[in-house]
């Protein structure tokens, strides 16, 4: 490996002043000492790197906005010579030649040969924390294996590196994320920090210090080497929150199968140009050119992109058919088998393949999408419940009935023990009537002053409890189970799908949604039932669709001719949704084929798995996770669920008979 | 190939179909390699170079041009027969060329608009690539070849391998020779994420966009260039014109011109 010049503490505590006028006098001396200067100038509307012979071909008072596919350049209104971040080109054009010939070969004088050239001296002027951090990416590929390249290590040693500090970003920078920057630590020759009249100084190796030996600095003021640190602090300030980089490698590989590759290559028109811009990317292909009788060929070596339809192809066909399977080729290889292959991300956040992306891919938002850290659910119930062992009842009195549908009723429940009106959307109860077996209830709202329990007749218990008269008592116990994760919808579409009497614990979580509107980028609540008649909370579904808060669709599966609404399953509704479905969160409730018709349909659109919560449907008797009857894999759904991340789940969701 | 050596050099003939000729001059622009071409070749006919004319059977054919004209549909099946090596030269011949446009119109119309006399033409009503008609063996893309291509492709012949020539994005050409992308950069369109290379990205390195002359990649995403191109502000009717230059006959590009115009109406 090359041995990256690691200042040392004295080196470090060393520091000159350079005034800006005076920079000159360091490109004259790198070039006095017989090396051409690689640096930034502009050409084409951009901010290049290539050979500079003074100071004026820097790109005084510039600076560059960056977005997703987009590149422009902009006055600043000061004279900073590196007022910029990176531009289209990387260093490694430099040690690693876009195209290099890496053999000839003869057929008359038998023989294959390599070139012997020495490669010319160099000095990189300009690099940033980000670059270096690439140089050091590429020294693992090419030098930390068995097999090295020679060609790679020659133009490196021959380089010496004047980094800068990075005092301004662009919005595709996002170094501190991946840990390389904004400040260069190491790696350096001579390090550059541009304050308001010059550049505070230091040297990082022996070679860089008789460099700076021969410039006309002076010693900073306390003020001047105060400001150098400021101002990367500042960058370092401005690029704000890190994204959630750590464990990314081993989360990607949860996600071979995620939809989101398949959205995005639909985008991808497989340019190549993130794989070209990287400074890290280091795939080739050879091609071989010969004179007409074959008799001298040449063989050189050019950059190549994983892009490619011929990358993966071999004779019997290609290994990488797909544009998403090339897709997450590379971006898996970036973010996850890189680390398995080199100890590091092969990404150093530059920002260049999404600034240099045609279609404006940002890559950012695609691990967002594709491997989001997901917080596990809250788990700790947020209440103690007011009784919790069967057998142990808290009592509550039946202040109202409505009768919802033919055979469902809601109750309203008051004079009850504080700790159910604490309760959370998604919780249940279990409530029993003397003389008949406790049943599972899920809330379906919470009232200031009580809770509302929406009941089919379905069997004794139910069937009695649907039959009771205001004033009557009951016994509770809860509030028991999970609740729904609300909070992972926040800034996301909230997607609300209920079946039938699912509806019941939908409707708290409904009215959290709606109190808590503008916290989410929008909320949808999809309905459907067997018939009109089998509707649940029909004066809630017209007052949510009237307030315009959510938007509100319902179906029915068969209808008179009175219905004018839609005739279908509920999945039918999404075909309306008219939304970057990685960006929903899901809420699904309702007989177990229509839910699994629905979540099918969610992750077929592309929501995530893991932003898809199921309230699941199981024998329960205890509700405490003691009696065994709702087990499900490692599951007890009373105590575990009913709330679960579809995730979490895994494939014991589809299988039947689990 | 290689086993006819020196003493029996293969035949070659350039043949002409609707072009304006420019691929043929790029044979003759290869100057520093004509000699030694002549030498290992038979030219024993060549339009642009000679009024000498040789009965078949030919080695190597060029072909250049679309198949647009009602005679020119015997005369292609006709030379295949004669050819073992029918190999397609020109945006013209591989893809329909610029007056496959017409494919996309009303040849009737177009006919009248622009001649005193329409009924003197006799024209098909639509312009093909030669690959419609008969097996080609080859194709060297663009408008007009890369002089280069059509080098390796006789040295190919020569030695007797498969040319090789790759089929990659001009993109990639654009960023190996650090040629600013001026989509990114300067809000210019391009077709070079579509096309493929093998001009070498001729047109960016001179500042102008790619026409996409060289065609469409194998399975190119061709409706996500659309719609990026959309994206960025550009309207459809300018989207419609980007696609439809010299290969817009040949798909997927077809299949975006299609979409688009039924777009506008």
């Amino acid at each position: 490996l090359i041995s990256n010049p690691v200042p040392s503490a004295t080196a470090v505590a060393r520091q000159w002043f350079l005034a800006r006028d005076d920079l000159d006098s360091l490109i004259q001396a790198l070039r006095k000492s017989g090396r051409k200067v690689i640096g930034p100038t502009v050409h084409d509307g951009a901010i290049v790197l290539d050979e500079i012979e003074s100071a004026a071909e820097l790109p005084a008072g510039l600076r560059d906005d960056q977005s997703a596919g987009q590149y422009r350049l902009a006055e600043r209104n000061d004279d900073r010579l590196f007022g910029y971040t990176v531009g289209p080109t990387s260093w490694k054009r430099f040690t690693f030649p876009a195209k290099l010939t890496i053999s000839t070969s003869h057929r008359t004088n038998f023989g294959f040969d390599q070139p012997a050239d020495d490669p010319p001296e160099l000095a990189f002027l300009g690099v940033r924390a980000c670059e270096i951090a690439a140089l050091g990416i590429q020294d693992r590929v090419f030098l930390g294996g068995p097999f090295t390249d020679e060609d790679f290590r020659a133009r490196r040693k021959a380089a010496l590196i004047v980094a800068v500090q990075c005092t301004t970003w662009s919005g595709t920078c996002f170094c501190s994320s991946m840990g390389t920057g904004p400040e260069v630590r190491s790696g350096y020759d001579i390090l550059l920090t541009e304050i308001e009249d010059g550049f505070v100084m230091q040297a990082g190796s022996p070679a860089g210090a008789s460099i700076v030996a021969h410039l006309p600095t002076r010693k900073p003021t306390h003020a001047e080497t105060g400001a150098a640190v400021d101002s990367v602090e500042a960058v370092r300030t401005a690029l704000g929150e890190p994204l959630p980089m750590k464990g990314i490698d081993e989360r990607l590989k949860h996600q071979l199968d995620n939809p989101r590759w398949g959205v995005v290559a639909e985008r991808c028109v497989e340019c190549g140009n993130c794989t070209m811009s990287c400074p890290t990317c280091f795939c080739t292909s050879v091609v071989e050119r010969s004179d007409m009788e074959g008799k001298v060929s040449t063989t050189d070596r050019l950059w190549d992109s994983c892009f490619d339809v011929n990358f993966a192809r071999v004779a019997g066909g290609d290994f990488r058919a797909r544009p998403r399977d090339r897709y997450r080729q590379w971006l898996t290889h970036k973010f996850s088998s890189w680390m398995d292959q080199f100890g590091t991300f092969g990404c150093v956040g530059c920002g260049r393949c999404i600034t240099w992306c045609p279609v404006r891919i940002d890559v950012r938002e695609e691990l967002e999408a594709i491997a989001p850290v997901i917080q596990p659910i809250d788990r700790p119930v947020a209440v103690e419940p007011a009784a919790a062992s069967p057998g142990a009842y808290s009592i509550a009195r039946l202040a109202a009935v409505k009768e919802e549908t033919e055979d469902t009723t809601t109750l309203t429940l008051t004079d009850l023990d504080p700790a159910f009106l604490a309760g959370r959307p998604g919780q249940f109860v279990m409530i029993a009537e003397p003389g008949f077996p406790a049943v599972p209830i899920s809330i379906s709202r919470f009232r200031s002053t009580g809770i509302d329990l929406t009941i089919r007749a379905v069997g004794p218990t139910s069937t009695a409890l649907d039959n009771l008269h205001p004033g009557a008592k009951v016994g509770l116990r809860g509030p028991l189970g999970t609740f729904w994760p609300i909070e992972d919808a926040y800034g996301r579409h909230a997607v609300v799908v209920a079946g039938g009497v699912g509806m019941a614990p939908l409707r708290g979580l409904v009215d959290a949604l709606v109190a808590d509107r503008d916290r989410f980028e929008c909320v949808s609540l999809y309905y459907g039932s067997r018939t009109p008649e089998d509707q649940l909370f029909r004066d809630d579904l017209r007052a949510w669709a009237a307030g315009k808060a959510i938007d509100v669709a319902v179906t029915v599966d068969r209808a008179g001719p009175e219905w004018k609404g839609r005739v279908g399953v509920v999945t039918t509704l999404f075909d309306t949704m008219d939304c970057d479905c990685a960006r929903i969160t899901a809420f699904v409730v309702g007989p177990e084929r229509m839910m699994q018709a629905s979540v099918q349909s969610l992750i077929s659109k592309g929501v995530p798995p893991e932003r898809i919560m199921v309230s699941m449907e199981r024998h329960m008797e205890c509700g405490i996770g003691l009696c065994g009857h709702c087990q499900t894999g490692p599951f007890f759904v009373c105590k575990d669920g009913p709330v679960f991340r579809l995730s979490e789940l895994g494939d014991l969701y589809v299988r039947e008979g689990i | 190939m290689a086993s006819t050596g020196r003493t029996v050099r293969p035949r070659v003939a350039v043949a002409k179909f609707a072009s304006c000729d420019g691929c043929q001059l790029t044979l003759l622009d290869l100057e520093e390699q004509l000699l030694e071409i002549v030498t290992r070749f038979d030219i024993v006919e060549f339009p642009e170079a000679t009024s000498r004319h040789s009965p078949g059977p030919y080695d190597v054919v060029f072909v250049e041009g679309s198949i647009s004209a009602p005679e020119h549909l015997d005369q292609i099946k006709a030379l295949r027969k004669q050819t073992r090596l029918l190999v397609t030269i020109g945006a013209c011949a591989t893809a329909g060329g610029i007056q496959a446009l017409r494919n996309l119109a009303d040849h009737d119309a177009f006919r009248a608009a622009i001649y005193e006399h329409p009924e003197w033409i006799e024209s098909l009503a639509t312009a093909t690539p030669v690959s419609e008609h008969v097996k080609v063996d080859a194709e060297l893309r663009g408008c007009p070849i890369d002089g280069n291509q059509l080098l390796e492709l006789l040295t190919a012949v020569l030695v007797g391998r498969r040319p090789q020539i790759r089929e990659e994005a001009v993109c990639r050409e654009c960023k190996r020779k650090s040629i600013v992308c001026m989509v990114v950069a300067r809000g210019e369109p391009c077709m070079g994420p579509m096309t493929v290379d093998g001009c070498g990205a001729l047109c960016p390195s001179y500042g102008r966009g790619c026409y996409g002359c060289f065609g469409p990649r194998t399975g190119v995403n061709a409706k996500a260039w659309a719609a990026g191109l959309q994206r960025s502000g550009r309207p459809p009717e300018e989207v419609w014109r980007l696609f439809a230059g010299f290969t817009g006959y040949a798909e997927p590009f077809r299949t975006v011109l299609t979409e688009l115009g039924t777009a506008k109406k």
